[in-house]
């Protein structure tokens, strides 16, 4: 299968948007179909393209009829709600995907600082020439935040230690009083 | 390495039986169904309406130009009203239309900036990869041993007092050109690993230890 990235406009090249037009509405019906389906729930849809006079349509025209009439029977607050056209939708896409944007750069960012800290310590020299105020100021951060898990992992250990030396020298204390009650 | 989720499975095509799947799986679909009939519009000028129920009490709708409009002409089966031939029609639809161009492009802009910031984050990973297989110090901490906790701790300790320093220097920077406060040593934002790639290589320490600091001034700065 051709997998080109495709220009979002209108195809001008009449043939071209035929075929483009067939694909696609076959693929989106398989979709439709998958998803009521899958889901377990009623579905339609109806095209009309600049080819034909006639609409094309999912499931077949009576259950789509009957699709529909349920949606004209939902209340009007109902229907409205999650109703959406090209504009609405395509801004809620542009604004989902903002989102994700500002999510993955934070990511990287913090990537980024850790690998500055990590190489800095390589190497013995501070890696900073980068890094404005804000950047520092989460550097230190992420300083302090290994530091603090340094010392309870340090805590951990030393009281490990502590623990097992009492142990050692009540044994040796049992050990030895048995000796001298024999 | 632990993947985040599963990958692309083949899925059988019945009803699915675990209900939070499904309603994910709804949830996704149903967008991925709008967006490839948003692109049909867009693409082949064509006009439609998608109704789907959702498996709790709501309803979705998708239309273009608008869900009503097609709804009716399907239900009445009248041939189109010819609106276009009304000027205000026209103009509502041509503005409407340079909108959606817009929409479109800005779309496929944001979208390109996300696929290039996820390959960036990529790149940092696999960094972040081989340095770990080099330097202990980079490994989780909750495995190591005492002396390379106190070692390592060093080290940070060392680190923090640099980056106090440097901090001072910027805040004079900034007290005395207030436009940089943004501004880094060189660029605005920190790229270590700008768009086009990163060509480091790993560093192999001479000796197995994070650098013990001696931060004489005149070394560093």
């Amino acid at each position: 299968m051709a997998r080109k990235k495709v220009r979002m406009s209108y195809i001008t090249n009449n043939s071209a948007r035929k075929t483009t037009f067939k694909k696609r509405k076959k693929g989106m019906m398989k979709k439709l179909s998958e998803l009521s389906t899958l889901c377990g729930v009623d579905a339609c849809v109806v095209i009309y393209s600049p080819f034909d006079s006639q609409p094309e349509v999912w499931p077949s025209p009576s259950r789509v009829k009957n699709v529909l009439e349920k949606f004209k029977n939902m209340p009007m607050i109902e229907k409205s709600q999650k109703m959406l056209n090209q504009e609405s939708f395509l801004r809620g896409m542009i604004s989902k995907t903002n989102e994700q944007l500002k999510k993955v750069r934070k990511q990287n960012h913090e990537k980024e600082l850790r690998h500055t800290m990590f190489q800095s310590l390589t190497t013995g020299i501070p890696q900073f020439q980068n890094l404005n105020l804000m950047d520092m100021g989460d550097l230190e951060q992420l300083i302090n935040q290994k530091l603090d898990e340094i010392n309870s992992i340090i805590e951990n250990l030393s009281e490990e230690v502590i623990e097992n030396e009492t142990k050692m020298s009540k044994l040796n204390n049992n050990a030895c009083e048995g000796i001298h009650g024999m | 390495m632990v993947r985040k989720s599963k990958g692309r499975q083949k899925v059988e095509m019945v009803k699915m039986a675990n209900d939070s799947n499904l309603q994910v799986t709804f949830s996704k679909r149903r967008s991925g169904l709008f967006k490839k009939a948003s692109e049909l519009c867009t693409l082949c000028g064509a006009e439609i309406a998608i109704i789907v129920f959702s498996p709790g009490r709501k309803v979705f709708s998708f239309g273009h130009p608008c869900v009503e409009t097609v709804v009716d002409r399907f239900l009445t089966r009248n041939p189109p009203l010819h609106h276009q031939n009304s000027g205000t029609m026209q103009l509502i639809e041509a503005h409407r239309n340079a909108n959606v161009r817009e929409l479109n492009a800005e779309l496929t802009q944001v979208s390109n900036e996300l696929e290039a910031e996820r390959k960036r984050g990529e790149e940092l990973n696999r960094v972040q990869r081989a340095s770990q297989g080099n330097c202990w110090w980079e490994s989780p901490i909750e495995k190591m041993e005492m002396s390379h906790c106190e070692q390592l701790g060093g080290s940070l300790e060392e680190l923090k007092k640099a980056v106090a320093k440097q901090v001072d220097r910027l805040l004079i920077q900034t007290t005395t050109n207030p436009n940089s406060y943004f501004a880094a040593g060189s660029s605005g934002h920190p790229t270590l690993i700008p768009n086009g790639g990163f060509n480091g290589v790993p560093v192999m320490p001479t000796h197995p230890h994070p650098h013990a600091w001696n931060p004489g001034y005149g070394r560093f700065f």
